[in-house]
């Protein structure tokens, strides 16, 4: 794993990466200034596959936004068990980036995967800087986490009584 | 006990040679003193009298030998003194520490560590300077006003007399005074002692003041204690200085009595001239040595109330013994019992109530259980570290209470819920158990124990899972220039090997060092020159103001280019970092360091709209500053454009050449056949810098080099290296997890019968945890007694025992599988709908 691109004539990093945060559904709509300062904080890595990204019961303290690659998310008590795969333009950790809690998942490279990485200490920085920030992404937050239960409901537990059991998170 | 012991103790004693030396001193030295008033009488009776010259010079000669050698004396009295009261206080802070370590906990809980420092290094000064002082100063002293006074009674009795009245009162009015100074001095003592407290818990708790801003509470709380103090010193420092003036008004008042009655008795013949001079100045002799008893007086009264105060303080006895009386300590097998036990820190409460145990040699316990439960309190009890108020806790059938604290530390391994390591070295502190262990024995017969070998300690770091971390620790040392030249030389030859095996494989992890290659790691600074200055003014804080390199830099025509690159760089970085607060971790990716943002922020306006060469000198200074420090992989914000890069490359090329011709020594340029003395270890092996600080490239990179170490046969050197390691204060330099691991490694070196776990595992990670956990059940299986305080509980069926506890009772207690079966509280903690509450 590496940073992925040397710098080159003409292309910057920093401004293809301001492109993709601004880009972020989370962050999108936010003004220039914060989102200057969390592209600022972003590093890309390279994952190679079978790379953990993430390990299951440990504190992770990032979010991921995938530029190129695949990860896949697995539970340690089946590891072969794909539970989800995620690709270009999936960011991960949202939720990371405002609470310290154990992952509940390993996420691991599929293939050879180019990340951007933000780190919740920053970000939590950016936030007290620019506390006005923080309605705007705690509601794309909860929106994005209400249309995944809505979806878990129309697609699966209609048909599934079992899992109805399982569902409510957004109860909370 | 040293609390029970007056100051007059430390008087007897001290050492008595020197104070019967002191004692003889002075006596010489009142005689040498009283000679030369009889001297002065002569003189102007006898020789300026009767107007005889040769007599003249004898007694002058006489008198200013007696001057002289009292000169001489007074001088060795005071070192005399000065070694007597040094040694006694050196005496008293020993003695005193070594009391103060063997107090309970509970004392520790209510004291701070800045308390007991003031009282340690100011209030027992004092103390010490006035047991230098006891003997030689009140006997010298009267001894020279009882002889004055006789010289003054032998010249004219009435006169002497008179001149006495005033004494009584001032021996009357003073202690009055002092009383109320002394007051003012025990009220002083007490405010030091808060202040000295407050100092300390707000250092210790400097983390908490930092990410609360606190910096305004503590200094206003300070401030209040401070004044309190001032308040209490002037009052003080007045009753002092009364004392002293009214002292001084009554001395003053004798000349008076003198003059009026001595001038008559003159006047009328009946008293000489020369017995009148001699007569005023034994009377003005007299006013030293009183103004110096007073003194001693004044001292006196402010040591005893210090004293006093410091010793009521410490007035604790020790809860255990220390030392066992005429036996070996005990060797045990490790059972343990524990009977009906309670304790209670007073108030009512009981934080365990009726506790039974039975745990055989190697048996293993688990305590779980809610937090607040009572499970520390109940290891601190087995431990010996908490007296508990009734029961029995039997080790080997031996009550716990009348053990000694040697006999606990040779059978007992402890690692506590935040272990506490020490500042010093990670050696150090792995080898603190045993070593306590062997300082102990030294003296005694069984001196048997030996400091743990290297190897041990690696076995054990290895065992806990910190070996890793201490290879690390050894990789990031450098090396000093003047030693080691083979392990450099080693060094050396991985490197090339890791080129030849790695290189390619590493490619993208790794930049390595290759003249003909730009570095997008490394600063434009490491580009250009392309190895370590030797010279002061190339080294990196210095070099964009060195007149060689910016002359350099215009001959190459870079100066200009590296200017507009400096003019960038202000611009884009200054516009995003003006939004953050200037902390370093927040500066990390940028080339504007934390404490520079308002220098770049007033300098980038002037920016626009000039050229950089239109720029005072200072602003090019700060611009060449930051263009000398871009490395484009880190500072992305700006692209360094390709033809910068090959200018770059080109003058390297120059550089190293024109150093080579006109200052050769000034670098010592990289090659791959010469240690990099500069420069880490690991960066040595490297040659090169690691493209990302992500743990899981590093961990790739580090893998490679421990396999190539293993190879050449120095791993092992390497992690002797690292075992230097400086942990910090408090282990600050050491994650959660590690100072964990360095406390069970302790433990482990030490092998005693019986090992208490207090959430020994809880701030590692899964792996390590899993790690430990193991070691539990393979090295101390069925060998060593474990009571593990367990927050976890899917690490709880390798425990004979389990023992599930709330509210400072055992709710219930038995093997894992029956404790299931019963569907008790265990099984409700696991299985129930309270699971996951714990
Ligand atoms: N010396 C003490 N004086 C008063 N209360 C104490 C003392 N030591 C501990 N406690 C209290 O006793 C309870 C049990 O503490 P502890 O044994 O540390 O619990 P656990 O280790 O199970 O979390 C806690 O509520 C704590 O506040
Ligand atoms: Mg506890």
């Amino acid at each position: 794993m590496s940073s992925s691109t040397e710098p080159k004539q003409g292309s910057c990093e920093y401004k293809d990466n301001l492109e993709i945060v601004m880009h972020i559904p989370i962050f999108v709509g936010l003004p220039l200034e914060p989102l200057k300062v969390l592209t600022y904080f972003c590093k890309r890595a390279t994952f190679f596959p079978g790379d953990i990204l993430v390990h299951e019961q440990e504190m992770d303290p990032n979010a991921y936004f995938i530029i190129s690659g695949t990860v896949a998310l697995t539970l340690d008590s089946s590891p072969e068990n794909i539970i989800l795969e995620f690709g270009e333009m999936d960011f991960l950790g949202a939720l990371s980036l405002f609470c310290t809690r154990k992952r509940l998942f390993t996420l691991k490279a599929k293939t050879k995967a180019t990340c951007l990485i933000l780190p919740r200490d920053k970000f939590q920085k950016t936030l007290e800087q620019f506390p006005e920030i923080g309605r705007q992404i705690f509601e794309a937050l909860a929106k994005s986490i209400c249309r995944w239960e809505a979806r878990l409901i129309t697609e699966h537990a209609l048909g599934c009584p079992e899992c109805r059991a399982a569902i409510g998170p957004t109860v909370v | 006990m040293i609390t029970k012991r007056s100051l007059y103790y430390w008087v007897k004693t001290s050492d008595l040679k020197l104070q019967s030396l002191l004692l003889f001193i002075i006596a010489i030295s009142i005689a040498t003193r009283v000679f030369p008033l009889e001297m002065q009488k002569r003189i102007v009776n006898l020789a300026i009298g009767l107007g005889k010259v040769d007599l003249l010079f004898l007694y002058c000669g006489l008198y200013l030998a007696a001057v002289v050698v009292t000169g001489g004396l007074k001088f060795a009295i005071n070192i005399l003194q000065t070694k007597l009261g040094q040694e006694t206080l050196a005496r008293i802070r020993k003695e005193l520490y070594d009391h103060i370590l063997t107090l309970p906990l509970g004392f520790f809980r209510k004291a701070s560590a800045g308390m007991i420092v003031s009282s340690l290094v100011t209030e027992v000064v004092a103390a010490g300077e006035l047991v230098g002082q006891a003997v030689a100063v009140p006997l010298n002293n009267v001894l020279t006003l009882v002889a004055f006074a006789a010289y003054m009674f032998y010249l004219n009795p009435i006169l002497a007399a008179l001149s006495f009245v005033i004494y009584p009162f001032i021996l009357f009015s003073i202690p009055a005074m002092q009383r109320r100074a002394n007051e003012a001095n025990k009220a002083r003592v007490d405010a030091t002692r808060l202040i000295s407290g407050k100092i300390g818990e707000t250092i210790s708790g400097i983390h908490e003041v930092h990410s609360n801003a606190g910096y305004r509470i503590e200094n206003r709380r300070f401030g209040e204690m401070v004044d309190q103090l001032l308040k209490i010193r002037i009052t003080w420092n007045i009753y002092r200085n009364a004392i002293k003036v009214m002292n001084n008004l009554f001395q003053n008042m004798g000349p008076f009595v003198l003059f009026i009655v001595g001038g008559y008795l003159a006047i009328h013949g009946r008293f000489d001239l020369g017995a009148l001079v001699a007569f005023l100045s034994a009377y003005e002799k007299l006013y030293d040595p009183w103004k110096e008893l007073l003194e001693f007086y004044q001292i006196y009264q402010d040591a005893k109330v210090s004293y006093k105060r410091l010793m009521e303080y410490f007035d604790i006895a020790p809860e255990f013994a220390l030392e066992p009386h005429e036996r070996p300590p005990h060797l045990m097998t490790g059972s343990i019992q524990v009977k009906d036990l309670y304790f209670s820190p007073g108030g009512g409460i009981h934080l365990l109530k009726q506790i039974n145990l039975d745990l055989k040699p190697g048996e293993h316990l688990a305590l779980v259980g809610a937090s607040g439960s009572g499970k520390s309190t109940l290891a601190l009890c087995i431990a010996q570290l908490q007296k508990y108020t009734s029961g029995s806790v039997k080790v080997d059938g031996k009550e716990v209470s009348d053990l000694t604290k040697r006999d606990i530390a040779e059978n007992m391994g402890m690692v506590a819920q935040s272990p506490y390591i020490f500042d010093g070295t990670i050696k150090e502190n792995l080898r603190y158990s045993c070593e306590a262990l062997i300082e102990g024995e030294s003296g005694t017969s069984e001196s048997k124990r030996e400091l743990p070998t290297l190897d041990e300690m690696i076995q054990v770091i290895q065992q806990v899972g910190l070996f890793v971390d201490v290879l690390r620790f050894g990789l990031s040392t450098m090396l000093p220039s003047d030693r080691d030249d083979e392990l450099a030389a080693k060094i050396v030859r991985i490197r090339r090997r890791f080129q030849d095996e790695f290189g390619e494989s590493l490619a993208e992890s790794v930049e390595f060092l290759d003249e003909e290659n730009y570095l997008y790691h490394a600063s434009v600074a490491t580009n250009l020159c392309y190895g370590t200055p030797n010279q002061e003014d190339f080294k990196k804080e210095r070099l964009h103001d060195s007149a060689y390199f910016l002359d350099f830099l215009e001959s190459v025509q870079l100066r200009a280019l590296l200017l507009e690159l400096g003019r960038e760089l202000a611009i884009q970085f200054v516009d995003v970092l003006e939004h953050l607060p200037p902390e370093e971790i927040l500066f990390e990716q940028s080339p504007i360091a934390a404490n520079e943002i308002d220098e770049y922020r007033d300098l980038v306006p002037m920016l626009e709209g000039h050229a950089a060469h239109q720029l005072s000198e200072e602003a090019q200074s700060k611009l060449l500053r930051l263009a000398l420090r871009f490395s484009p992989g880190i500072h992305t914000m700006v692209a360094l454009s390709d033809d910068l890069e090959k200018r770059i490359l080109a003058a390297r090329m120059l550089f190293i050449q024109k150093i080579q011709q006109e200052l050769p020594g000034a670098f010592s340029f990289y090659l791959s056949s010469d240690y990099i003395h500069s420069q880490t270890i690991l960066s040595n092996i490297l040659y090169g810098k690691p493209r990302t600080d992500h743990p899981n490239a590093l961990e790739r990179i580090n893998q490679s080099i421990i396999h190539l170490l293993i190879e050449e046969d120095l791993l092992e050197r390497i992690v002797e290296l690292g075992m230097e390691f400086k942990v910090g204060t408090r282990g600050d330099r050491l994650s959660g997890g590690q100072r964990q691991k360095l406390a069970i490694a302790r433990t482990l070196l030490k092998d005693p019968p019986i090992v208490i776990l207090d959430e020994a595992t809880a701030a590692l990670d899964n792996a390590s945890q899993k790690r430990i956990q193991n070691l539990v059940e393979t090295q101390w299986r069925a060998r060593t007694t474990v009571i593990a305080v367990v927050h976890r509980l899917d690490i709880i069926r390798g425990y004979d025992k389990i023992a599930v506890m709330k509210a400072g009772k055992i709710l219930e207690m038995g093997s894992y599988d029956d404790l299931i079966a019963r569907k008790g509280m265990l099984y409700e903690l696991i299985h129930g709908t309270k699971a996951g509450l714990l």
